[in-house]
């Protein structure tokens, strides 16, 4: 590999002496018409509604008539919504304290799956509620957990128990917690594993011959050795749990309303206060704020932890 | 939950190691470490978890297919009991009456439509933003992955905006669109790194040949990406099968909704229909079991897919 590259850079450079190659300059100009097509695409439905909702942000507007210029007004009235605190909080909190649980459970089950004779297939059965739909996983979720639902019915049978209710307005928001680690976690085992796996075993056999426990082999070995996989996925789990919605507004039964307030997070605020709900509050520059808001939060949290988690990186 | 997932470190890998290197020499097979003489407790008790971790997933699907074929009650009493008679007509009921069938199609057309799409858009993108040396290419590359941390919801509002000045809003056609052009950056993304990693010898040598770059972009960069190129394709299709958002945002009238409005639908209809949770069931299944057989046929590539070569 290393010699490919170095005669790759030879070939470059000699290209480069004598100008560019015939090839090289019809490659370049392909170079417009093969990615205008895919920038404007970006910028007309990515960048430039986010720009938009920035715009947006900043007036009253529901969407038909006139927009309104209020400046910060919609900030400044989030940041003393109670309904909006709950959501920062509980996106924080799916972000902190699911993501420590997703990732404790990913490393310990990799560490433990990657021994088993059976691995690939337990492997795939974990990594199996991915790519399901978060509404499916959702409802059955709040099913089994029901007053007269699975897990009670199962727990009566067993122990004589009484039902347990899982899904009370106290109770609610730690199941979706739970919900979260247990169909996210398949996910990041996968990926932790395919970063443990490229660990050459001499490092381990080493390490044994040294008397390492396994404690140590975990913390001088595994931890350093795969750490730029895991800070790749720590960044991606930040992404994507901004991202969570079906999940949570799926939840709790049978109702064509939203969930209570009291478990959205910033995808339901906005949504909640936008679209959403049995009559629609149209409040399209206060749901744009929040999304703004949330959003310039997690860019701020992606660099930082971008920062926190580098080191210099280790080849082997 | 979106096909976003994983992937990235994709990038990263096939970024240095090329595809190789996921199996790359010497570091593909995991030798089994060796056994000692006793099993630690602690591994024991792993064991446990792993399998009990395992077990409730496979119960949770096969209590899906179960309970879609009981009557609500036999749901309640038996849960994890074998239905005592087929209620299939759960399953008619929701093809014909529910309007599942029409949102299968729906789904189907969305979904093949919009990952074609993408890829037809973002692989030519990718090829020259990976291979010349423009100056641009390094931040553009950049500009694109921007977009994986925007959620829909900060793009929702102005995109509604915009697709009702066009008449695009309760529109199949618009949806389409906007699946296909939210798909982009993550697509340009995954394939300009798995791109990069691809030795550049071939190409060479057919530009030796004299091939035009638009030929060698076509018969030497495609059939030599195909394995990103199809990962991506189903990565993308997948998510288009199962997104909600943009979907209850932009479509209003039931005959264009797609599966997962449907079961949320049903959902809805069941607090004055009273509950059919047998029915419910089955529309659950006609949204998770073609994902389910994909999983099964294509699964191996999916996972390969998102481990291709993690971490350098």
């Amino acid at each position: 590999m290393a010699l490919a590259a170095l005669s790759g850079t030879a070939t470059r450079r000699r290209d480069h002496a004598g100008g560019m190659s015939a090839f090289e300059r019809s490659r370049r100009r392909l170079y417009l018409p093969f990615v205008v097509p895919a920038l404007l695409l970006h910028l007309v439905f990515v960048i430039g509604p986010t720009a938009a909702a920035l715009w947006i942000s900043f007036h009253r507007w529901d969407g038909v008539s006139p927009m309104e210029w209020t400046g910060l007004d919609n900030y400044t009235a989030l940041l003393e919504d109670s309904t909006f605190r709950t959501a920062l909080v509980n996106t924080l909190v799916i972000l902190v304290v699911a993501g420590l649980a997703i990732f404790v459970i990913s490393f310990v089950l990799t560490m433990i799956v990657r021994e088993l004779r059976w691995k690939s297939f337990v492997r795939s059965v974990l990594f199996f509620p991915h790519i399901v739909s978060a509404i499916v996983l959702s409802i059955v979720w709040g099913f089994i957990f029901q007053h007269n639902g699975v897990v009670n019915t199962i727990l009566d049978r067993l122990f004589g128990a009484e039902p347990i209710p899982w899904l009370n307005a106290d109770n609610l928001f730690v199941m979706i917690l739970i919900g979260t680690v247990w169909l996210s976690t398949g996910l990041y085992v996968t990926i932790i594993m395919a970063g443990v796996d490229r660990i050459p075993q001499y490092f381990y056999d080493d390490a044994q011959l040294a008397g390492a426990s396994a404690f140590q082999r975990l913390r001088h070995v595994t931890l350093p050795l795969s750490w730029d996989v895991i800070s790749v996925a720590a960044i991606f789990w930040t992404i994507s749990s901004l991202k969570i919605f079906e999940f949570i507004y799926a939840f709790g039964g049978t109702t064509n309303d939203l969930p209570p307030p009291g478990v959205w997070n910033s995808a339901l605020f906005v949504y909640g206060e936008s679209f959403g709900g049995r009559s629609p509050s149209y409040l399209f520059g206060y749901a744009s704020a929040s999304a703004i808001l949330m959003l310039g939060l997690f860019a701020f949290l992606v660099v930082g932890l971008r920062r926190l988690m580098r080191r210099d990186p280790i080849e082997f | 939950m979106s096909s976003e997932a994983g992937t990235l470190t994709t990038e990263r890998g096939a970024g240095r190691g090329g595809p190789r290197s996921g199996r790359g020499a010497g570091t593909g097979q995991v030798p089994r470490r060796r056994r000692t003489g006793r099993p630690e407790p602690g591994r024991v008790v792993g064991r446990v978890l792993v399998w009990s971790f395992v077990a409730f997933n496979v119960l949770i699907f096969l209590f899906l297919i179960t309970s879609s074929v009981k009557s609500t009650p036999d749901i309640f009493d038996a849960p994890w009991g074998l239905p005592t008679s087929l209620h299939l007509e759960n399953w008619s009921n929701a093809w014909n009456e529910s309007g599942f069938a029409r949102a299968t199609v729906n789904t189907v057309a969305l979904a093949v439509a919009g990952s074609v799409s993408t890829l037809v858009v973002s692989a030519p993108a990718a090829y020259v933003l990976s291979r010349v040396r423009h100056r641009s290419a390094g931040p553009l590359s950049l500009f694109f992955a921007l977009g994986l941390g925007i959620p829909a919801q900060v793009t929702v509002i102005p995109l509604f905006e915009m697709m009702s000045n066009v008449g695009l809003v309760n529109s199949l056609f618009g949806l389409y669109v906007l699946y296909t052009a939210t798909h982009v950056p993550f697509t340009v993304f995954l394939l300009t790194g798995f791109m990069r990693s691809l030795p550049g010898e071939i190409e060479e040598a057919a530009a030796i040949d004299g091939a035009s770059a638009l030929r060698s972009f076509a018969q030497v960069m495609l059939p030599l990406a195909r394995s990103g190129l199809v990962t991506v394709l189903i990565l993308n299709a997948i998510s288009m099968w199962n997104e909600t958002l943009l979907g209850i945002v932009f479509l209003q009238s039931v005959d264009k909704y797609t599966l997962s409005l449907a079961v949320l639908n049903f959902l809805s209809s069941m607090q004055f229909s009273g509950a059919d949770y047998g029915g419910l069931f089955a529309g659950v299944c006609i949204l998770v079991l073609p994902m389910l057989l994909l999983y099964v046929w294509l699964g191996r590539r999916i996972v390969e897919g998102i481990t291709l070569g993690a971490g350098k």
